[in-house]
């Protein structure tokens, strides 16, 4: 998973004049140095500015479900570290960093392990791939979109690698639910996305991205086509089903199963899937943010680029601020359902996904289809 | 769910049904208990449940501790509605002596008695929302719950094993202004009920999830000795405050205060978990008309009998069951004229409730089974003992 | 119905091992030491005729008793050599109840089962027969219930000695 992100970021790294940080590296970098150091020293900054950016985006997260919750529940949340508790992660991480280290007797100590490293580089992939403005991004894929649904598929590996290597029945159960719902849900997710892919015409996000500008930045997918909001609609329960939030959250239901894969483990390791839970919940709403609601693109960028210029400094930091709100008004969304909807029982989630949401995702994708077709006869014609 | 081709390939696939504890601890069982249930993938084919985790020996210690010594024991096996509890014991001996309580100690009881039911069925309402998932209605009834342990606390000291009821009466008169805040509780807790209402009962996963889940037939939980809201939401329409009434629950049904709320197949079929909680959830508004009538008719008074301290029981036994939020509670005291009971035996609702687990669990999915423990509302206090 | 009509009724059907009635009385003051009885009355039963005697009860429709409340047993003192086994009936129809009480001796405390005609019978009956060592022939699963499976004694018993140790843990 590293491996793909570096050959990525490195590959965008090699080209003159691509890339800020390489440029930096060179112009800072003595003589006799051999070539392939700058591109690779480039890729190794990024990488870290990807883990960087997962933590922060992870415990932010952490603090406002916790905030959340509480006034949800009529109480405050954490108030007492901090101003309003939101130093509050940075206490649980140390906490979580100074517990003992325990593997369960009789796991699999390897795989044990390995688990909850795999399901966060899976995410860490993803989230590569998410440009953060039009001059800030790791790697420009044209192909973007696939290469995120394909490395965050790859998290179910590492779940059910967890629930087995637990040797605890309670595990067993959160990995097998946890692998027939996402299969289930891979598909309805899949189908929802084609329909802003066939309007849009483009896999990657930076274009996708640019393609929403018109006017005042208002030209978002969401109203091109009347498909769109039901397409987005079946997205939307589908990425709560892939992230395993309530009303899916079976696979770690805590009044069934304890926690679910998660029993077992305990301090740094538990941290990682909680990370990987909520870097998820920001990937996948960042992709809601890119393939429905304009990405970049909002009135405040559209008048920054007319009053100050596409080049200034304040452009891209408008955008930057655009997406970020955008994903974290989607993740909002997804822990206001989660403290608020009872759990759904396994069978019914199947029979949701396979029975309902497909079909329901394909006539959205033949219908946004037929109305591309009639509108641009309309158009052409 | 099987053609006959995937028949013939199970054959040849040697499984076997898995054995899971939902041990003593879990999250799901509602106290220290231990579920043995035989599962085949996600169905349960079996379920065996092992008592015995919080056994204190209530009986034994009753036959040991002087009679109103006893009084302590007797709020600690259905922690969640004590002065139910204390109810029941003090009828009990006050039945074999057969002494009067004063009018006034029958309206306090009444009050703290309904005014525990309310708690009880807010605890049950917001853990069944727990087990399913559903985090905030339990925080929403503690809000509720928090306020009827400041009543409690304020006339009685405690805020949950009150020791409040004695036999005789009760033993503290109401604080000056407790009475409206009761008052003031009703009201606020029926726009609460409302609430309520709204985010759990009629929510539709909530429906999905306990609607045909569970059934329980009028005749099984007859047979099986099933009360309270667990006879109710079979549709059997039988309360001991209305039928065989005690206290002032003559006069109050007589005067029309209350109804008896009943399952009736609504969204599923007669007697599954959804029925049960509509009868607990709407039992909870009746109790508060319960209470608002005490209010009305309440006057000042004495509040306990002419009891000495030191108390001896005359020779005799007596059987009394009251009406517990989880059933009928009933305590069956034997006395030979002495300071210490020769027997006392407490028939808890929730350890007959709980038999009915292994006839109801066979043959259900996994997230049914925690559906249908959280529907018994079991106490594990009163099923030990 | 009252305690004397219901017991008219069963002596009018025959209702099989009844053996009499006991009624609150005053105390005697001819007989001495007799301090009277206070409380509630009840019927005494053969014990060996307990299923027939609730199987009747429920089916007559003028008793109509369909639910066992509560089954237990008593040890009256250790000068006592008879263990009394308690039930409460409850008839929801007629919304009457009845006391039913039948006398074991100690020595050979073996009555018939009543979880075949009652389901709530068997677990009511696994206690008094992990708590008095009663045994309830033709039960279908006379397991400890609330004891541990490994328990030695029987706790309810008036003469019952608590064990030093269990498990290593002292009972003193």
């Amino acid at each position: 998973m590293v491996l793909a992100m570096l050959h990525a970021t490195v590959a965008q790294a090699s080209e003159p004049g691509s890339n800020v940080v390489r440029d930096l590296i060179e112009g800072l970098s003595l003589e006799g140095i051999p070539l392939w150091v700058p591109p690779l020293a480039a890729a190794l900054v990024a990488v870290s500015i990807v883990v960087a950016l997962v933590s922060v985006v992870a415990m932010f997260s952490v603090w406002l479900e916790r905030k959340v919750s509480g006034h949800i529940q009529c109480r405050y949340g954490p108030m007492r570290v901090g101003w309003h508790g939101w130093l509050q992660p940075i206490a649980d991480g140390v906490k979580l960093l100074l517990k003992e280290d325990l593997v369960p007797k009789g796991a699999d100590r390897v795989l044990f392990v390995v688990a909850p490293a795999f399901v966060l580089a899976s995410i860490l992939a993803g989230m590569a791939v998410i440009p953060l403005s039009t001059d800030y991004f790791f790697a420009e894929l044209d192909l973007g979109l696939f290469v995120i649904l394909a490395m965050t598929s790859t998290t179910t590996i590492g779940v059910v690698m967890a629930g087995w290597a637990s040797n605890s029945k309670w595990s067993l159960y959160g990995a097998m639910r946890e692998a027939a719902q996402v299969v289930a849900y891979e598909i309805p997710l899949g189908i929802s996305l084609l329909v802003p892919l066939m309007v849009a015409g483009t896999f990657s996000l930076l274009e996708v991205s640019a393609d929403q500008a018109g006017v005042f930045g208002m030209n978002w997918l969401i109203f091109r086509n009347p498909f769109m909001l039901p397409a987005f609609i079946l997205f939307f329960v589908a990425i709560l089903a892939e992230t395993k939030r309530a009303p899916f959250d079976l696979p770690e239901s805590e009044s069934e199963l304890v926690a679910g894969f998660m029993t077992e483990y305990s301090g740094i390791r538990w941290s990682f899937f909680f990370m990987e839970e909520y870097a998820a919940m920001f990937l996948y709403s960042a992709v809601g943010a890119f393939f429905f609601f304009g990405g970049f693109e909002s009135p405040l960028s559209w008048g920054a680029r007319e009053a100050f210029g596409a080049d200034s400094l304040i452009v891209p930091l408008i955008e930057v601020g655009t997406i970020i709100v955008k994903s974290f008004a989607l993740v909002f969304v997804m822990m206001w359902l989660r403290w608020t909807l009872p759990r759904v029982r396994i069978d019914q989630v199947m029979t949701m996904g396979y029975k309902y949401l497909t079909p329901l995702s394909l006539v959205c994708v033949l219908g946004a289809g037929t109305w591309e077709l009639i509108w641009n006869l309309v158009l052409e014609g | 769910m099987s053609a006959s081709g995937e028949r013939e390939v199970m054959l040849d696939v040697r499984t076997q049904d898995m054995e899971l504890n939902m041990g003593p601890q879990h999250p799901a069982t509602h106290g220290v208990m231990r579920i043995l249930c035989r599962v085949d993938g996600e169905l349960v084919t079996g379920a065996q449940p092992h008592l015995g985790y919080l056994h204190r020996c209530a009986e034994k210690i009753g036959e040991n501790v002087e009679w109103l010594q006893y009084l302590p024991y007797t709020d600690r096996y259905d922690y969640l509605a004590a002065m139910n509890n204390n109810l029941g014991y003090s009828m009990a001996v006050e039945s074999v002596m057969g002494i009067e309580i004063p009018r006034r100690a029958q309206m306090l009881r009444t009050i703290c008695a309904e005014l525990n039911r309310i708690g009880s069925h807010l605890i049950a309402f917001g853990t069944y929302g727990l087990d399913l998932g559903a985090i905030t209605p339990f925080l929403y009834a503690f809000r509720e719950r928090e306020w009827m342990m400041a009543l409690f606390e304020k006339i009685c000291g405690a805020r949950l094993t009150y020791s409040y009821i004695r036999i005789g009466g009760v033993f503290n008169d109401a604080p000056p202004g407790w009475l409206s805040e009761v008052e003031r509780f009703c009201d606020v807790f029926d726009e609460k009920w409302k609430e309520y209402v709204d985010l759990l009962m009629l929510n539709q996963i909530f429906i999905k999830r306990t609607a045909n889940v569970g059934v329980i037939p009028a005749k099984m939980a007859i047979d099986y000795g099933l009360t309270g809201p667990l006879l109710r939401g079979s549709g059997v329409n039988w309360d001991l405050r209305q039928d065989i009434p005690y206290e002032l629950y003559a006069e109050i049904v007589k005067d029309g205060a209350f109804s008896i709320p009943l399952g009736s197949g609504e969204h599923g079929t007669l007697g599954d978990c959804w029925d049960r909680f509509y009868v607990r959830v709407m039992e909870m508004r009746e109790s508060v008309k319960i209470v608002r009538w005490c209010l009305d008719n309440i006057k000042p008074g004495p509040i306990i009998a002419e009891i000495p301290k030191v108390l001896r029981v005359p020779a005799g036994e007596a059987y009394v069951g009251i009406e517990n939020p989880r059933g009928e509670l009933g305590h069956y005291v034997v006395s030979d004229g002495g300071k210490v009971a020769i027997r006392c035996r407490v028939r808890g609702p929730s350890f007959v409730n709980l038999a009915v687990l292994e006839e109801v669990m066979v043959g259900v999915l996994l997230g049914d089974a925690v559906a249908i423990i959280g529907s018994t509302d079991i106490v594990v206090g009163e099923t030990d003992r | 119905m009252d305690f004397k009509g219901i017991h008219d009724r069963l002596r009018a059907i025959q209702a099989p091992g009844l053996l009499g009635a006991d009624e609150p009385r005053e105390a005697d003051p001819e007989v001495e030491g007799d301090k009277g009885r206070a409380g509630d009355p009840f019927v005494l039963v053969d014990p060996q005729a307990m299923p027939s005697f609730l199987e009747c009860c429920r089916a007559d429709s003028v008793l109509s008793f369909e639910m066992v409340i509560d089954q237990t047993a008593t040890d009256p003192g250790t000068d006592e050599d008879h263990f009394w086994v308690n039930i409460q009936l409850l008839s929801l129809a007629h919304k009457h109840r009845l006391a039913v009480k039948a006398i074991l001796p100690k020595s050979d405390p073996v009555m018939p089962t009543s979880a075949l005609v009652h389901k709530t019978c068997r677990w009511h009956e696994r206690e008094c027969a992990e708590m008095f060592g009663i045994t309830f022939e033709g039960h279908p699963d006379p397991r400890n219930i609330l004891l541990p499976d490994d328990w030695d004694g029987n706790p309810l018993r008036k003469d019952y000695e608590y064990p030093e140790e269990y498990h290593g843990i002292s009972c003193k």
